[in-house]
């Protein structure tokens, strides 16, 4: 008996990978990656950073790690990889107020010259890629959050469990 | 579905060694057709000239009415089914099947129905989510045709598809194919050098050798009335015995034997009195009797049959009794045959 086209897209979350939140993710990755090599590009370099250096090589190498782990748990439908997904997200915004906004607000001196940490041009990009990040994050795990229920309850309706 | 004519084939290859000569075929809507032959003799050859991977040197293909001599494989609307099944390793088995279907940019649920019904036929309805290393050979193979069955193309080709199954799973799998056909009612074109596969699996036998066709028929066809010596060789197991013999009026005279001929097989042979003939026997029709003597080599007792090698006159041969038989080596026993086909010697063709 034919199916309608509803009932056969739910059908297919069977058989098929969760590719988009997949690749989100790696989209993520990516913003994160281009983040981090953008925000250490300053004139002042080390001056600055101390400590906060090495938190911020730390913060960025948990996020590799979790959100590749997430791409895989999300690809085959797993609901804690969504929700981490999701909370990746909430962290690249949180990010925002860190390392950007302290050394965009931050004077230092060189050589008895006053320069500015980072500049307007350098904190916009910063902001906007993770900005990208997180927003890639957010997809990703609503996505993975909305076809897993789906795909869950399909299951549960259908007795395929 | 579709039928197929196969007019004057010939392959040439670069080197100039000729593959196929001439090959002359109409298959019917929904046939199947088993080439079978030994290595080297062309069949895969000619399957792979209609599935459009190797060039036809002259002669023309025409699937449904139409010359589809110079196509491409893409637009010949064959699918077909390798023996080492080419799957993809890193794809799940509905990725593996849904495969064709994608790269072709089919809508994905129609895609999906598809490959759920032909999962249905084949079985496999269970094994979706799995990678092809997590099947077995024969369940792999079913994976294969299930790749061919989604496209629902015009016709289904197979080379040697069970060669690598183990002869328990290559008989089920047999079976299988078997029922496929009846069921889908395609036309499928199947390569083997597997006589019991040809046997048991076709409506129509093509029996190949050196690069040539020898006999066109069905199963009955090229096991009760051989057209030359190769097909009576190839075609039986065990083979069938051969004894090189004069006609004398009335009589065959062999190698230490001597037969008298019925009325109907003294007619077959009335124009070879005088000459020598080849004389073919398979094992199945040496029964007991008293005409000529069986020394005895070995004995090999298959439960139901027994098969007993030896010599009869000067030649060797293979007896086929239906009963648990315990010959010894130098035992001698009384055979008799009770249905000889007749060969030219010169020519090698049936005397009919």
């Amino acid at each position: 008996m034919a199916r309608d086209i509803a009932t056969i897209k739910k059908d297919r979350l069977r058989y098929t990978k969760n590719k988009m939140s997949s690749s989100m993710t790696y989209l993520a990755i990516l913003f994160n990656v281009l983040y981090f090599v953008n925000i250490y590009q300053s004139d002042v370099n080390t001056y600055y950073y101390t400590m906060t250096i090495g938190f911020s090589v730390l913060c960025n190498l948990v996020f590799l790690l979790v959100a590749f782990l997430s791409s895989e748990g999300v690809k085959n439908y797993k609901m804690n990889y969504a929700l981490v997904l999701i909370l990746l997200g909430v962290v690249q915004i949180a990010r925002m107020f860190g390392i950007p906004r302290m050394a965009h607000s931050t004077m230092t001196t060189i050589d008895a010259v006053e320069v500015l940490v980072m500049d307007d041009k350098q904190y916009m990009t910063v902001i906007i890629l993770l900005a990208l990040s997180a927003a890639s994050c957010f997809v990703a795990g609503i996505n993975g959050v909305i076809k897993t229920s789906v795909l869950q309850k399909y299951k549960k309706d259908n007795g395929f469990e | 579905m579709a039928s197929l004519k196969l007019q004057n084939l010939n392959k040439i290859y670069d080197n100039n060694v000729q593959a196929v000569f001439d090959f002359n075929m109409d298959i019917e809507d929904g046939e199947f057709i088993v080439l079978v032959g030994p290595s080297g003799c062309g069949k895969s050859t000619t399957l792979r000239m209609i599935a459009g991977l190797e060039d036809i040197t002259s002669g023309s293909l025409i699937i449904d009415g139409e010359d589809v001599t110079q196509k491409p494989p893409k637009d010949r609307d064959i699918a077909m089914v390798f023996q080492n099944y080419a799957l993809y390793a890193h794809m799940t088995i509905y990725e593996n099947m849904a495969f064709s279907l994608t790269l072709r940019h089919e809508d994905p649920n129609v895609i999906h129905e598809k490959v759920l019904a032909a999962a249905e036929i084949l079985g496999l309805t269970d094994q979706l989510n799995k990678k092809p290393k997590q099947l077995s050979g024969g369940q792999r193979q079913r994976v294969a045709m299930g790749r061919a069955i989604v496209r629902t193309p015009k016709v289904f080709l197979f080379d040697e598809p069970l060669s690598n199954l183990d002869a328990k799973l290559r008989g089920a799998t047999r079976r299988e194919i078997l029922l496929l056909h009846k069921r889908l009612g395609a036309t499928m074109l199947y390569v083997t050098h597997d006589q019991t596969e040809a046997l048991t699996l076709a409506d129509r036998i093509v029996c190949m050798s050196m690069g040539y066709v020898q006999q066109i028929g069905t199963p009955l066809e090229l096991y009760d009335t051989p057209a030359n010596l190769f097909v009576a060789s190839f075609i039986g197991l065990p083979p069938m015995n051969f004894f090189d013999c004069k006609v004398e009026e009335g009589k065959l005279i062999g190698d230490g034997f001597a037969i008298n001929l019925n009325e109907n097989d003294k007619a077959t042979l009335k124009d070879y009195v005088g000459k020598t003939i080849t004389l073919g026997v398979r094992p199945e029709n040496i029964v007991h009797g008293n005409d000529v003597t069986l020394s005895v080599n070995s004995n090999e007792n298959l439960g139901q049959t027994t098969l007993v090698h030896g010599k009869i006159g000067g030649h060797r041969a293979t007896a086929k009794f239906r009963e648990w038989s315990t010959y010894k080596l130098g035992d001698e026993v009384g055979v008799s045959f009770n249905r000889m086909h007749f060969f030219d010697k010169e020519t090698t063709n049936a005397i009919r």
